[in-house]
Order: C-alpha cells, then structure tokens, then sequence
C-alpha cells in the first residue's frame, strides 16, 4: 500500500470518527433530560396552566418537533455550516461566544506548548546520555511529581505562595489588560503561573517519551560508530540522536500533549479566572446551556480528530519504514 | 506418576492394592484424564466459596433493596458504640469489588514461591513500597475507619480553625476552640487538620474523601478491566471483521479526550457518584484494551495455544484459560496506573461542581476552600496534600509493578 492510497484511507477514516462521535452526540443530548424543559413545565404546573401545552410550546421553540432523522439531518448540516446553536445565557451565537474566548485560551497554552516541548526534549536526552545518574533520577521524579500533581490545586497552592503571600503576580486576571495589551510586561506576569502550571504536566510526558526513545539509539551501532570516529559528544546528540529521536516524538507529542492540555487547560483557566474557552464551557455547565456547553465539548473533540489524523500523517512521512497496514 | 518409572523386571500386579481399590495408572495411556478433570473444574473448594460469597451477596442487595428500603443496612449497638450502616449502591459495588479483588487474590496468596519472586523484584522500588504502605493506610481509613467515624457534621462555630500547632489571627476563626495567645488562635488536637468555613473538621473530611476516591478508583477500574479484558482477548483470538469493528470502535471511543467525555457525560446525566463511576467505568477501557489486545494476539501465537487447540478445546476455552492469564500481568498493571487517572478525574468534576455536592469529595473540599485562601489556607491545601499523595503513590506503584510484573518490557528501561 502506497502513501497516497494511506493518506486517503486516514483521513476518510478521520472523517468517519467525526461523524460517528456526532451522531453519538446528538443521541446522547437526545435522551437526556433537559433541565430547561422541566423548568418550564414546572412554571407552567405552579401558575395552574397545562404542563403538556408549555412542553410542546418549547419544543416547537427549540425546534424539537418532527420525526428524529429529520431534526438529526438539520443537526448535522448546522454543524457543518457553522451554525452551532444559539447560546442563551450569553445572548449571542455559540460559534462567537468561542471564537472571544479562544484568543485568551492560546495566549497561555501556546508558551506552555512550546516550553515544555523544547525542555522536555532537553531533559530527556539528558537523561538517557546519564542513564542512572542523580541528575536521571531527580528528571524521573520530576516527571512523576508532574504526572501526578493535580493541576487545579497545584495552581491553588502557587496562587496563595506567589500572589497571596508574597504578592509578586495578581491574583485575579485582568482580561481588559490582556486583551488590549497582549505584549505587556503586566500581561506576562499574570501569565506566568498558568503557563508554569500547564507546563509541568505537559513536560512530564514528553520528558519520559524522550528518554525512552533516545535509550534505543544511545547504544545503538551507528552511535558507537560516530564515536569512534572520534565526533565530539555534542554532535553525536544532535546529529545522531537527536534525529531519528525527533520522528517517533514528533507524533507522540501531537496526540498526547493535545490531551493534555485541552484537559488541562480548562482547570487552569478555572483556577486563574482566565475567560478561555475552559471558562465559557464551565459557565456554560452552570448555567445549563446546553447548546454552549455542546460547542464547548465539540471544540476539543474535533482538535482531537484532527490532532490524530495529523499525527498518523506525520508519522507515515517522517517514516519510510511505517507499515501502511498496521493500525 | 513422578516415582513409577518403567522397569521390565517388576509387573504391574505387585504395586496393585491387595483390596483391589483403584486400578494402577503408571502408563499415560492409563491416566483417567477425565476424572482429574473433573476434580480440577466444578467442585474446588475456592470455586465453591465464591459461588457461596456471591450467592450471599446477592441475597443481602435483594434484601436491602427489598426489605430493608430506607432503614439503615446494618444497625447494632455492641458496648455502647452504636454501628449503622445505610449502605447505598455505590457500597453495593464496592463490596463486590473488594470480593472479586479478595477472589483474584486468593490463587497468587497460594503460590507462595511465585509471590517471592514478584516481592523480591517489587522490593527493589523504594518509592513504590513506601507507596503501597501509605495506599494500604489509605484503603483502610476509607473502608474500615469510615464505617466507625462520625461522618463530617456542621459546625458554624467551630469554623476556620487552623490545624494543630499552627495558628492564625483571632478574627478569622468564629469562634476560637483552642487557646488564643497574643491575639492569635491557636489549633487544637481535636481538629488536627483545621476546619473549613462549615467547622467541618478536615481529618475528617480527608478521611472520608479517602472511601470515595477508592470507591471510584477501585470500581470503575474493575469495570474498565472487566470490559477491556472481554474485547481485547476477543477481537485477539477472533481476528477478522470482529476484530476490525471492536478496534474501530475502541480507536472513536479514544479519540474523544476521556477528559470532555466524562464531563458532557456528567452535565447531561447528572454526577451522583454512582452515574460517575459508572461513566468512568463504561467510557474509559479502550486504553487497557488495547494493551491486552496486543499482548493475547503475541499470546495467541504461543505453541501451549496451538496445543490446547489441537486437543480440542474450544475457542472460548482458550481465551479464558490459556490467553486471559496469560496476560494478567500486562492487565495489572494497566489497572493500577488507571486507578490514579480515573481519582484526579472524579477531583476534577468535584471540583468544577458537577459531582454530588454533599458528598466529602477531596476536590469537593478543594474548591470550598478557594474563597479563603487568603485567611483560611489550610481548607484548600490539606485535602489536595492527600490528593496528590495517592495519586503519586499509585504511579509509583504501577512503575514498579510493571518492573516486577513483566519481564518482557525490561528492554530500554
């Protein structure tokens, strides 16, 4: 099987899950109860009017009448024409209500990202050029500690040492500020503690992949070789280590790190008070919107569609020896 | 027949019981392989314990459910301690996990020289020795403590005390339970770990968090194993179209971020512990799936599999003697790194407020205290302490369980 015939079968395939996960969706808010819904026929019940009229009458509303393919076709089309629904709470389309909230999202996660790729790739070669050393075991209990520390209360515990206690960063976070001046020095340090945050559960991973793919090729023939020929360490960690290390990485870190971080993320910003899409998803829960909360889920999900299908792509092009049949 | 060695010279007639009891079977052509049989399956004495433990088990739901309705399961009183139990479903479950882990556990306990082996390789771990020890602790309190422990109660006047040792200002507590020294409240022994703004005492608090993050983590993942064990041997041993449609099923049930998973599950669904461990259960086993996938499929090529076929058994036979067990040991350790994603995950939703508000979840206690971290720091601070603990121990416990488990994996590490 060729790379192209690979290609089109992956993302025919990528397509598929979407649509299935959707479909999944749209079952899934269809049997629910709706909080919404039993609030009005509770209204209706109290001032002495008929429940099943008030029932039918949100219903013609929302557009929940006619025979369930049909409201699941016009489903799927607003999805594909970017209408996702009317947010209530917030007096505004579900698709705008994102896109405000999305700005505040990347302003934190993308140094986050790249920090915790660029150090963790560091400290993981590190780790298996000393393999067993203090500095190796100090890297692998730092990436437990990250692992496992919870991000909302490790934020709680950084937010009440460096902004309660010794008052070096704000605790609330001004969003004018961030909005109007995003380049700021102010900016910068009330981001600090979020992206340190998402940082230390994002390195964790890649630090322990790193050195775990790099072991394989420390030891390996081609590197005693190099060193024979007498390469000076530094080029046979960058030249021939680091390479072959970067293409398994490379896609590990695109499926797992996403996981991470939109997880993660959307405690952080809960914790910080920054108003990202974690945040607008929370209100969304509160408050029982359920078409924002449905925007919200939609979001991650289909970044992680597409960090998949990315992923097996990048994989089939940094390696030639990839087997096309295998999953 | 270790003993019986063929020697021309001797008949078989010497060795025969004069009262002509039981026909000699020193040949392998002679061995009634069927009554051995017989005597290894049905009737084991362990087999008939967990038929009888289940047989119980399920009289005592039918008649807590049925007879006993709202009162309290359990209600005694022995030496002026009063023991009331109302065990709800969630207790239900758990009491069935805690058998089917004692059954489990009960095969390995007797193999004595095999648990030398795996303690001898586990041992090396430091970390994760400690990590078991302080996990035992924790089980312990959770299940056993809890059932002799008044739970947390309301308490206004007792709020904001600082934990024993420490103290803080004398106008943040309502009212000071210990000694106030130079204007400063001073913790007292009977809130060790403080009180949040209810005067609810913390150790207690953390006490109980402990039985609902075991109850969660033990559980669900008693599911998710049950479920991932079930599709990964079979779409291993069955191949072809089933094995296509269940790991396609597996791949779109991954691709949705466990995460966003649980919690559209619990806006929509509600999160009382019960639905949320039965989310986590249900939703999260495609991981451990396809570990044991991959591993029954290397299994599968083994030639005891190809033996036991070509005597005759049958495909389910295989899988679930030959293949299953086979595997346990990859199965093990992905439970136990399972548990400390599925306890951070119930935090998280506590946390947000989508689990049962009334239940002394950790991450519950967490996010009351964030309104007080300037006056009251230790509400916020003591639950996530143990939090963080357990989860770090059950990482550290995987680690070395997959060291000690699973010799095959020792390349690279």
């Amino acid at each position: 099987m060729g790379l192209k015939w690979y290609t089109a079968r992956r993302v025919a395939w990528a397509g598929v899950a979407a649509f299935v996960i959707l479909t999944v969706t749209f079952v899934l808010l269809d049997y629910a109860p709706d909080p919404e819904l039993a609030r009005i026929q509770f209204r209706a019940a109290a001032t002495g009017a008929d429940a099943e009229t008030a029932a039918e009458a949100y219903a013609e509303r929302r557009g929940l009448t006619g025979p369930l393919w049909e409201r699941y076709l016009e489903y799927l089309g607003n999805l594909a024409t970017g209408d996702w629904g009317w947010s209530d709470t917030r007096s505004q389309p579900v698709l705008t209500a994102i896109l405000t909230a999305l700005p505040y999202s990347l302003m934190y996660t993308v140094p986050a990202v790249a920090l915790s790729t660029v150090l963790g790739i560091a400290i993981g070669l590190y780790s298996a050029f000393n393999q067993y050393t203090t500095t190796d075991y100090a890297a692998t209990f730092v990436a437990f500690f990250g692992v496992s520390i919870p991000n909302f209360w490790f934020g709680i515990v950084l937010l009440l040492l460096f902004a309660v206690q010794l008052g070096w960063v704000p605790v609330l976070f001004d969003a004018e500020l961030a909005r109007t001046r995003p380049l700021s020095l102010a900016n910068a340090r009330q981001l600090v503690l979020p992206v340190f945050v998402l940082g230390t559960s994002a390195i964790a991973s890649t630090m322990r992949y790193a050195r775990a793919e790099a072991l394989e090729y420390v030891r390996a023939a081609f590197v005693k070789a190099a060193r024979a020929k007498g390469a000076s360490e530094w080029r046979i960690l960058t030249r021939h280590v680091l390479r072959p290390t970067l293409v398994p990485l490379s896609t590990i870190l695109v499926g797992d790190l996403l996981g991470i971080i939109l997880s993660a993320s959307y405690l952080v910003e809960v914790v910080f008070g920054i108003p990202g899409l974690g945040r607008l998803s929370l209100e969304a829960i509160r408050r029982q919107d359920t078409a924002l909360v449905l925007g919200t889920t939609l979001v991650p999900v289909l970044v992680a569609v597409l960090g998949n299908l990315l992923q097996d792509l990048a994989y089939a092009l940094l390696d030639p020896r990839i087997d096309y049949g295998d999953r | 027949m270790i003993g019986a060695e063929d020697s021309p010279g001797t008949g078989t007639d010497d060795s025969q019981p004069a009262d002509g009891g039981e026909p000699p079977s020193e040949r392998f052509e002679d061995v009634d392989w069927a009554s051995i049989d017989a005597d290894g399956g049905g009737r084991s004495p362990l087999r008939l314990a967990a038929l009888v433990a289940a047989g119980s088990y399920g009289l005592a739901v039918a008649s807590d459910r049925l007879v006993a309705g709202g009162d309290p399961t359990i209600d005694v009183a022995f030496g002026g301690v009063a023991f009331v139990w109302d065990a709800t479903a969630v207790d239900w479950l758990f009491v069935a996990t805690l058998s089917v882990l004692v059954f489990a556990l009960v095969p390995l306990a007797r193999n004595r020289r095999l648990v030398a082996y795996y303690w001898r390789r586990f041992r090396r771990h430091r970390p994760a020795v400690l990590s078991l020890a302080y996990l035992l602790v924790i089980f312990l309190l959770g299940t056993v403590g809890t059932l002799f422990l008044d739970p947390p109660a309301l308490d206004v006047a007792a709020a904001y005390q600082p934990p024993v040792f420490l103290s803080v200002d004398a106008s943040i507590p309502t009212e000071c339970v210990g000694p106030v020294v130079e204007g400063r409240c001073q913790g007292t022994w009977r809130y060790p770990l403080g009180t949040t703004a209810d005067g609810k005492g913390l150790l207690a608090l953390a006490i109980f968090g402990m039985r609902v993050s075991m109850q969660v983590g033990l559980i669900a993942t008693l599911i998710s194993i049950t479920i991932a064990t079930a599709v990964g041997a079979t779409a291993a041993y069955a191949g072809g179209w089933i094995d296509e449609a269940l790991m396609r099923y597996v791949d779109i049930q991954q691709t949705f971020p466990t995460f966003f998973l649980f919690l559209f599950l619990a806006y929509l669904y509600g999160g009382s512990l019960f639905v949320l461990i039965v989310i986590f259960g249900v939703t999260g086993w495609g991981g451990i799936a396809r570990i044991v996938r991959s591993e029954a499929l290397q299994r599968s090529e083994e030639t005891y599999v190809a033996a036991a076929r070509s005597a005759g058994a049958s495909g389910p036979f295989v899988v679930w003697r030959h293949v299953v067990p086979n595997v346990s040991n990859s199965i093990v350790t992905a439970a136990t790194l399972n548990i400390p994603v599925l306890i951070l995950s119930e935090a998280a939703l506590s946390f947000i407020g989508l689990g049962n508000v009334t239940l002394p979840s950790w991450g519950q206690t967490i996010a009351a205290g964030r309104g007080d971290l300037a006056t009251a720091w230790w509400v916020s601070t003591v639950p996530g302490l143990f939090l963080f603990a357990t989860i770090l121990a059950f990482n550290f416990l995987g680690d070395a369980l997959r060291d000690a488990l699973d010799p095959r994996q020792e390349v690279g590490r």
